[in-house]
């Protein structure tokens, strides 16, 4: 049961490394509010011809390792890049007939804030995307996203509450939710170190804000629950026990970071356009997802 | 839950190493067990609370001795130096093993943990010889005399004096919050060399012998109504000049270089065995309680999660600096912060059987937050150091 080692192995720090790196070319290393609501600054066509959503392919009993996953997810959640990488990476996984598809897959999910028996489709209102009905479980098909109603909560993500829902074993719903949780642990890291940048920029009675000690104190903080946050996505990868529970808490920690380094930029931190509310809109959604997946397949 | 899931072991990275090293960190970790089955006394282990004060330092003194003959002291020290060369993997595994078989905390910490790395990087060649065999050997105890009355996070303000006289210096001032040292044979010790000089460079670094006229220690008795630290005065007690560690103005950067070390996965390692088994004791006297069930589920969490930061550090320390810095910084502040939140909630849960425990854990509990350098200076040393902000 126990790991070897809490490191990820070579596939994933290199494709988490290939993965930031063609991000950042894509981008320009520009604010998430750039392209938050218009076009996706990288295309599916390049994501595809990297192989990257077929990353998670297990032949032969060779392939990534969920620790792998977590390392590629960590890298991916630092820029919400608004294409269904994570969701294809594991339908693909999961699924022989996601696998057979060219373009991208996604998954209807249970989701905690629901009550009327729909699912949550992330990037279902994306025009291409299949869902996979079943992974590791049920009826393996694709079929095209149901009508249902759009759902912005979280801008990048596209979602679409549905009529329908994807069957999954407990390991596929395990490893959705600890993927999920790994996401927003890179966004947390990626917004403290929005935060650490901001502090020493931004000055205040003529001297940057990051010199006074609340504010160091705020971002001490924040390093703390990034760290945790990291720690308990590794953790919940790495052995079978309660893995929502750290899950959950892995993204609890990554709101609470959202919050701190939200603080730390004052009223900037508050307006639409500064951008910070687009991690805490994905973290806040990945707790709605993650605890629906809990309430199903917990029971542990 | 169930409480056999919740009582881990280690992951198993750090207690019997990863692929490469695999063997050997296996084999490490079996003759460490097997040594401390043998060798931790079977009176102190079961029978702790019973034990008079003369009784505990015999078997705490008798410890170092016990650990050097087994080969286990100075596990991440040089060979060269009688350690056993090894990492902080080793280390961290063995505090772990240790605490779990009630081995106790012999009288040696403060020497190998701070002393003997500091003589190492910044001690002459005579010094390395004369102090560092008795280290390892436990024959000779150390204690540490940084924080005065008027210095404590301010500790570049010791106001101790080093007056330099022939052959060496007088020093005189007051030490507080030293443990050890009642048994302890030598004190390395802050003291200004030079008033007139600039901040953090008037201040040496002295190796002083306690046996020696003109020391003098006073208990510290503590609100949870133990006595683990003393007072001490000096008053115009000669050092030679062969006892400074590095020059006269270094001892700031040569106490800087060791503090560092002080912090390190050691102490959480010692540290998440206590906790651990305070958290069990929770468990199992009122997991069953609905309206402390959400609360006992973090601190488990956050306790299992102590030790999976720890195993991240461990398995970072060879490569990723960045990385490894920011994990390694948090860990007082993880450990420390959780020991007394669980204390908080035994005290809370009124568990008539526990009721002393828990008395005694909450007030000791209160010291860890201050102690190491307060959790407010361990905060600005990470968000200075680790995270690059201005000061």
């Amino acid at each position: 049961m126990s790991a070897s080692t809490t490191l990820p192995d070579e596939i994933g720090l290199l494709a988490s490394e290939s993965i930031r790196d063609m991000v950042s070319r894509a981008t320009d290393n520009a604010p998430i509010a750039t392209y938050a609501e218009g076009e996706s600054p990288l295309s599916w066509q390049s994501i595809s011809d990297g192989g990257w959503d077929q990353i998670g392919i297990i032949e032969d009993g060779e392939g990534a390792s969920l620790r792998d996953l977590v390392e590629i997810a960590r890298a991916w959640g630092e820029s919400c890049i608004p294409l269904p990488l994570l969701p294809t990476i594991m339908a693909k996984r999961h699924s022989a007939a996601a696998r057979a598809v060219d373009g991208p897959v996604t998954i209807a999910i249970p989701s905690a804030t629901r009550t009327d028996g729909t699912c949550f489709v992330p990037y279902g209102q994306l025009g291409d995307i299949v869902v996979a009905t079943g992974l590791d479980a049920g009826t393996d098909c694709v079929v095209p996203v149901t009508d249902g109603l759009a759902d912005d909560f979280d801008i990048l993500m596209h979602g679409v509450q549905a009529h329908m829902r994807t069957d999954m074993s407990m390991s596929a719903a395990r490893e959705l939710g600890v993927v999920f949780a790994a996401e927003a642990s890179g966004a947390a890291k990626k917004l403290l170190n929005d935060g650490i940048v901001f502090a020493k920029e931004r000055e205040q009675f003529g001297k940057p804000i990051g010199s006074f000690q609340a504010v160091k104190h705020h971002l001490a903080n924040a390093l703390i629950n990034a760290e945790l946050a990291e720690t308990a996505v590794i953790w919940s990868s790495l052995q079978e026990h309660e893995v929502f529970r750290g899950a959950l808490f892995a993204i609890d920690r990554s709101i609470a970071v959202g919050e701190l380094v939200l603080q730390v930029h004052g009223g900037l931190g508050f307006t639409w356009e500064m951008g910070l509310h687009f991690y805490l809109r994905r973290m806040l959604g990945a707790r709605e997802l993650v605890s629906g997946l809990s309430s199903e397949f917990g029971g542990v | 839950m169930t409480s056999e899931q919740l009582v881990g072991e280690l992951p198993a990275d750090v207690v019997s190493g990863d692929d490469d090293t695999g063997d050997d960190a296996d084999e490490f970790t079996r003759s460490a067990e097997a040594w401390l089955k043998e060798n931790v006394p079977a009176r102190y282990r079961d029978h702790r609370g019973a034990l008079s004060n003369e009784e505990t330092d015999e078997i705490r003194r008798n410890w170092d001795r016990q650990l050097h003959q087994g080969g286990f002291a100075g596990l991440g020290l040089p060979r060269e130096w009688g350690g056993q060369g090894l990492g902080l993997r080793e280390e961290v595994a063995f505090h772990v093993l240790a605490g779990k078989a009630k081995a106790p905390d012999g009288f040696g910490r403060v020497a190998k943990v701070l002393v003997a790395p500091m003589l190492i990087t910044s001690g002459t060649e005579e010094q390395k010889a004369k102090y560092l065999p008795k280290i390892l050997s436990g024959d000779e105890v150390w204690c540490q005399g940084f924080s005065e009355p008027s210095a404590g996070s301010d500790l570049a303000g010791v106001k101790t004096r080093a007056v330099k006289v022939d052959g060496g210096y007088l020093i005189t001032g007051r030490k507080t919050w030293t443990s050890f040292a009642q048994h302890a044979d030598y004190c390395f010790l802050l003291a200004q060399t030079d008033p007139a000089a600039p901040r953090y460079k008037n201040l040496g670094m002295f190796l002083v012998d306690m046996k020696q006229p003109g020391v003098s220690i006073s208990d510290i008795k503590q609100i949870s109504g133990a006595i683990h630290f003393a007072e001490v005065a000096f008053t115009k007690v000669f050092v030679s000049d062969g006892d400074i560690v590095g020059e006269p103005g270094d001892g700031w950067s040569v106490a800087m270089r060791i503090l560092t070390d002080e912090r390190g996965g050691t102490e959480t390692a010692a540290r998440y065995v206590e906790i651990r088994s305070d958290v069990d004791l929770l468990l199992e006297s009122c997991g069953d309680r609905p309206e402390l069930a959400s609360e006992l589920q973090e601190l488990d969490i956050r306790t299992e999660l102590l030790r999976w930061q720890l195993s991240k550090v461990v398995d970072l320390e060879d490569d990723m600096g960045d990385a490894f810095q920011r994990a390694v910084s948090i860990l007082k502040v993880l450990w420390s912060e959780l020991w007394q939140d669980v204390t908080r909630v035994g005290i809370k849960a009124m568990v008539a059987a526990d009721r002393e425990h828990w008395r005694y854990q909450y007030f000791e509990s209160r010291a860890v937050s201050i102690y190491s350098g307060t959790n407010e200076i361990q905060r600005n040393i990470i968000s200075e150091r680790v995270l690059g902000l201005p000061r």
